[in-house]
């Protein structure tokens, strides 16, 4: 057993990579999408560039992080943008899979289903570091904006952010296998995490004009304290000690999400070979 | 098509295989119904669970071409698919060269190669060559050895002049082709062949019948067959396996399943320089129940015998003997089609 695990263990980049080309291929195979997105990237930033330009001078001295609210808007979008790939990328690449009808033939190669679906969103998040490092390279390019401090330890957040929210996407993925639509943590952390997390507006206000309970929603989403942390970090120029609460909470998100997601994907996926409905969409 | 390569039978594998590739053992697949339970609690109705497979046991022998048959619904599909490890069988066991599917799917999943005739199980904005270069590597080839494999393959089953066309704009048969040699992708000791030659034309489908036993007779691939072409079935198949409503109703060479339904065989020569009275003479002593059809200057002769047995021989003899000139012989066996009938029939 150690052995086979080993095996599929040494062959995952192999198959990582697999997956990588096919997709990189598919995408390729639809060519003016990827100029489209650019422009539409650029087109948000220049319209955050104006917008901010509202504000300037106006902003309220207690929110640190958003004395110019286009660099926060921007790591905001490109975070964001991050942490819902980690999330996402897991479901629909079963999802996907299954649509097309190509899941059955997949899994009849030496290839177990977990790593069918890290090595399936391994292109999701190729894509993504593309397009969210466009936002940071646009602002930085055409409208001035420098970023600060580690870019190591806003590295480490989004890693670790990502980590959270895919194990959430592991939850989502096993109920992409069980119940194959309807997904309630893509519901929930897809509007969730743009309204509560602080993308576009700091977390406090929540708190200020919705009151104590809906603002403490903020204070149960992974990525409100990982949007934290790469601000503190790439914003304020904060070093370790600084970022050190933010990075305990998402350790302990780790800790928790991570063994129960794995279990619960275990057993949908028992589940769905018995019903033989893992192929079904 | 000739195929010049060895199965990947891995010496622990075959030290475990003592002559028996795939054994099903005592096999029931039940479907449950999704969400029964919650169903209940809510009092809804819901349909009853579906009973795919009940109690089936059979073994393929190494190098073995085994058909299987049987209508629309029979199991055959749920079977294959609990051999390639796709579905989990409710009780009962399989093993593919000694790998249990359920506990060892993994390794199962390496022994075995599975040609179906759906096409969505490919990419269809992708090219023949990058569609087999994708799945060569989730077997675990590196690019070189992906590339000289699929050359190989791509020689075997003719599909080099439609290599670099993407997959949607291959012909249903050329689509067929590359099922099949995506299953021999990475050389497995044991095939599914899901009626691989459905969509061929007649000349594409006896190639695809010559590679088949090609690889039965000389790497001694063990391959499990479906096909509704019972012809097709009789002719490569060395045992052929009846399923009819989720029970293996016989297991048994083409010939000798074909007996269980009738076992003799019917007659007819077709003669001619011989008057009716001469024929009635010299056959009265030889065959003990024939009837004659006379049209102008031929006479037909119809008669039963037990398969084997000497009256033909006995018959053309006699009208040798008599100077009477034969035109014809033809003989009506019962066909593996008259099986399934009659199986369809007991079990309604």
């Amino acid at each position: 057993m150690l052995i086979g695990f080993m095996n599929s263990l040494r062959l995952l980049p192999r198959r990582i990579l697999a997956f990588v080309i096919r997709d990189f291929r598919l995408y390729v195979s639809y060519r003016m999408q990827f100029f489209l997105r650019i422009l539409s990237v650029l087109t948000v930033v220049t319209i955050l560039f104006f917008m901010s330009k509202i504000f300037s001078g106006f902003t309220d001295p207690r929110f640190s992080q958003w004395q110019d609210p286009l660099p926060s808007w921007l790591t905001g979008l490109a975070v964001l943008s991050y942490f819902m790939t980690g999330f996402q990328s897991l479901a629909n690449s079963i999802r996907q899979e299954q649509m097309q009808g190509t899941l059955e033939s997949v899994l009849l190669t030496p290839i177990n289903l977990p790593g069918v679906i890290v090595a399936s969103s391994a292109w999701d998040f190729l894509e993504t570091t593309f397009f969210s490092s466009l936002y940071l390279f646009f602002g930085w390019l055409l409208f001035n904006v420098h970023y600060r401090g580690s870019f190591l330890i806003a590295l480490i957040f989004l890693l670790l952010t990502t980590l959270v929210l895919g194990c959430l996407g592991i939850l989502s993925a096993s109920f992409a296998i069980v119940f194959k639509r309807g997904d309630p943590f893509g519901i929930f952390l897809g509007v969730g995490s743009a309204l509560f997390s602080g993308v576009f507006f700091p977390t406090q206000l929540l708190r200020e004009h919705a009151g104590a309970k809906l603002g403490s929603i903020s204070l149960l989403l992974p990525a409100t304290y990982g949007l934290d942390g790469i601000r503190q970090v790439l914003i304020q120029g904060h070093g370790w000690s600084e970022v050190s609460q933010p990075l305990i909470t998402l350790l302990i998100f780790l800790a928790v999400l991570l063994p129960f997601s794995l279990w619960v994907f275990g057993k949908a996926v028992k589940k769905a070979k018995r019903e033989g409905s893992l192929i079904q969409y | 098509m000739s195929a010049v390569v060895t199965p990947n039978l891995s010496p622990a594998h075959q030290e475990r295989d003592s002559g028996v590739a795939i054994r099903v053992s005592e096999l029931s697949k039940t479907f449950p119904v999704p969400f029964a339970r919650v169903r209940a609690l809510f009092r809804r109705t819901s349909k009853k669970p579906v009973e795919a497979l009940s109690n089936v046991s059979l073994s393929i022998k190494s190098g073995e071409v085994f058909g299987l048959i049987g209508r629309n619904g029979a199991g055959k599909t749920t079977l294959t698919k609990i051999i390639a490890t796709l579905i989990q069988p409710t009780t009962g066991s399989v093993e593919v060269l000694g790998c249990d599917s359920v506990r060892q799917d993994e390794s199962v999943r390496r022994l075995i190669g599975l040609a179906t005739a759906e096409e969505r199980s490919f990419y269809w904005r992708l090219n023949a060559i990058q569609n087999l270069m994708f799945f060569a590597r989730l077997h675990g080839m590196s690019g070189r050895e992906a590339k000289r494999r699929i050359n190989q393959l791509f020689e075997l089953l003719e599909l080099n002049e439609v290599a670099q066309r993407r997959f949607g704009e291959l012909s249903t048969g050329n689509k067929q082709r590359l099922a099949v040699a995506r299953a021999l992708l990475p050389n497995p000791p044991v095939l599914l062949l899901d009626e691989p030659t459905r969509s061929l034309d007649p000349l594409a489908a006896e190639r695809m019948r010559e590679l088949i036993q090609s690889l039965s007779r000389k790497q001694a691939v063990s391959i499990l067959f479906t096909s509704h072409n019972l012809a097709e079935v009789e002719t490569l198949c060395a045992r052929v396996a009846v399923i009819s409503r989720g029970r293996i109703r016989g297991v048994d060479s083409p010939a000798n399943l074909r007996m269980l339904t009738q076992n003799t065989e019917r007659v007819r020569i077709t003669l001619r320089n011989l008057s009716l009275a001469e024929l009635k003479t010299a056959l009265s002593n030889k065959v003990s129940d024939f009837q004659v059809e006379e049209t102008k200057e031929r006479i037909g002769v119809l008669f039963t015998r037990q398969p084997e047995d000497d009256s033909l021989d006995a018959t053309l003899k006699a009208l040798h003997k008599m100077n009477a000139i034969v035109l014809d012989i033809e003989t009506q066996r019962a066909t593996l089609l008259d099986l399934l009938t009659q199986y369809e029939t007991e079990d309604e």
